[in-house]
């Protein structure tokens, strides 16, 4: 399939396309943890799409379309890099090495212990929370950007949450607890 | 009142995420009223999702992104008057135009692309991909030159497909060179963005003689295309 799909696609859709570019890469990097895979997957999402941009009938399920392609180019690399003899292995697999947090401002390093906590997250999970979180997602639009029943993307969620709530909120010392009232402050314990 | 069973986890997220209709909502939003623990349980969900959204806003940069804003709108003017083919599976080529000036016709092959110029991207190690298209690239050359007809074809690589123009990796130097040494419009084109991510992983790349390298392959097509090139891909 070449780009002539796309000649045929209105302007919109490659506009619309090329809008999402951000919103992919920071998801993207919310699955790998690695700036410069992300841009590899984000760039290889956008020529998929373009090449295929005939497969999208609904112009509304663009970023659903959009995520579901990044959610296979991630898929393809994993099964290339044969970091996994079983693809099916995959959603439980754990960055093997693990974001470690950066030391500059207070809010860098608090942000830096989040996306660490999320990287040691099962990737099913990873991709479950950060769709919902950063992407705003629906239940039902995670499970056809995964392929994977809504029971399964209501467990994985809950599943990632009590872990996180654990290792962020709960346990100390290190613990961030939000202080609720008044200014929006996070306490490090 | 009776007690009711306690909020499941499933039902606090999507709470949260606002996953509930407006019945199912109100009957949490009065459970809430009456159950702190259940409250706080809310708090410190909504305090996760923020943590969350925050962790990635903006997400930490690597390279400098590829500014495409402008350039896909050239793109889109482009379209009007480009053409090109696509390539499905091996060898197969469909008729996909819709506003081209030629269209390609059924199960023709690398010949049917009008223009004399285009781009072939590899994005695959595959052999029998890999081999198809050399075949269909040579022939396409092949036949340019018996009408007197100057073609160029340029081969962009990235992801698995940067393999074939490894000197240390393609098992296709001879024929590239080959092809090379028999036709001047032939070139070959790495994606520099690949080369960086296997010099991370500690791959020192040597590429075959004389390919050149785009700062990334979506660069070089977009690039390409705004040259009036048709674009192919394995």
């Amino acid at each position: 399939m070449g780009f002539t799909r796309l000649f045929g696609a209105s302007a919109r859709l490659r506009a619309g396309i090329e809008a999402q570019r951000s919103a992919l890469y920071r998801l993207a990097f919310a699955w790998c943890h690695d700036a410069a895979l992300a841009d590899d997957l984000v760039q290889e999402t956008q020529l998929r799409a373009l090449d295929r941009a005939a497969q999208l009938r609904d112009p509304a399920r663009l970023r659903s379309w959009l995520c579901s392609i990044l959610a296979n180019a991630l898929r393809d690399h994993y099964r290339r890099s044969r970091a996994f003899e079983n693809v099916d292995d995959l959603d439980e697999a754990v960055l093997a090495d693990p974001v470690t947090p950066e030391t500059t401002s207070e809010a860098t390093r608090l942000a830096a212990r989040v996306r660490a906590e999320v990287a040691r997250l099962p990737l099913g999970q990873r991709q479950v929370v950060t769709l919902v979180d950063l992407e705003g997602c629906s239940y039902a639009e995670v499970g056809e950007v995964l392929s994977v029943p809504i029971g399964t993307v209501m467990s994985r969620l809950c599943r990632a949450r009590a872990v996180l709530k654990a290792r962020l909120l709960d346990a100390a010392p290190g613990a961030l607890r939000p202080e609720l009232s008044g200014r929006r402050v996070w306490i490090v314990r | 009142m009776t007690q009711e069973r306690e909020i499941s986890q499933e039902m606090q997220s999507a709470f949260v995420d606002g996953q509930l209709d407006q019945a199912e909502w109100a009957r949490i939003a009065a459970r809430l009223q009456q159950d702190e623990g259940a409250r706080a349980e809310i708090c410190d969900l909504r305090a996760l999702k923020e943590l969350v959204r925050h962790a990635y806003e903006p997400p930490p940069g690597g390279r400098p992104a590829v500014s495409l804003g402008t350039r896909w709108a050239a793109v889109a003017a482009l379209c009007a008057v480009s053409a090109a083919a696509g390539w499905v599976g091996r060898s197969a080529w469909l008729p996909d135009a819709v506003e081209v000036e030629h269209a390609v016709a059924a199960g023709s092959s690398l010949r049917a692309v009008a223009g004399d110029r285009i781009l072939v991207h590899v994005s695959s190690s595959r052999r029998d991909l890999i081999a198809a298209a050399l075949d269909e690239i040579e022939d396409v050359l092949r036949s340019a030159r018996q009408r007197g007809r100057g073609l160029n074809v340029e081969i962009i690589a990235n992801g698995p497909g940067l393999e074939l123009l490894r000197a240390d990796a393609s098992g296709f130097s001879d024929r590239l060179a080959a092809l090379r040494a028999t036709y001047p419009g032939f070139t070959l084109v790495a994606c520099a963005q690949t080369i960086e991510r296997l010099r991370e992983k500690g791959v020192a790349v040597r590429l075959l003689p004389g390919v050149q390298v785009a700062p990334s392959a979506l660069d070089q097509v977009v690039r390409r295309l705004q040259g009036g090139w048709a674009y192919v891909r394995t």
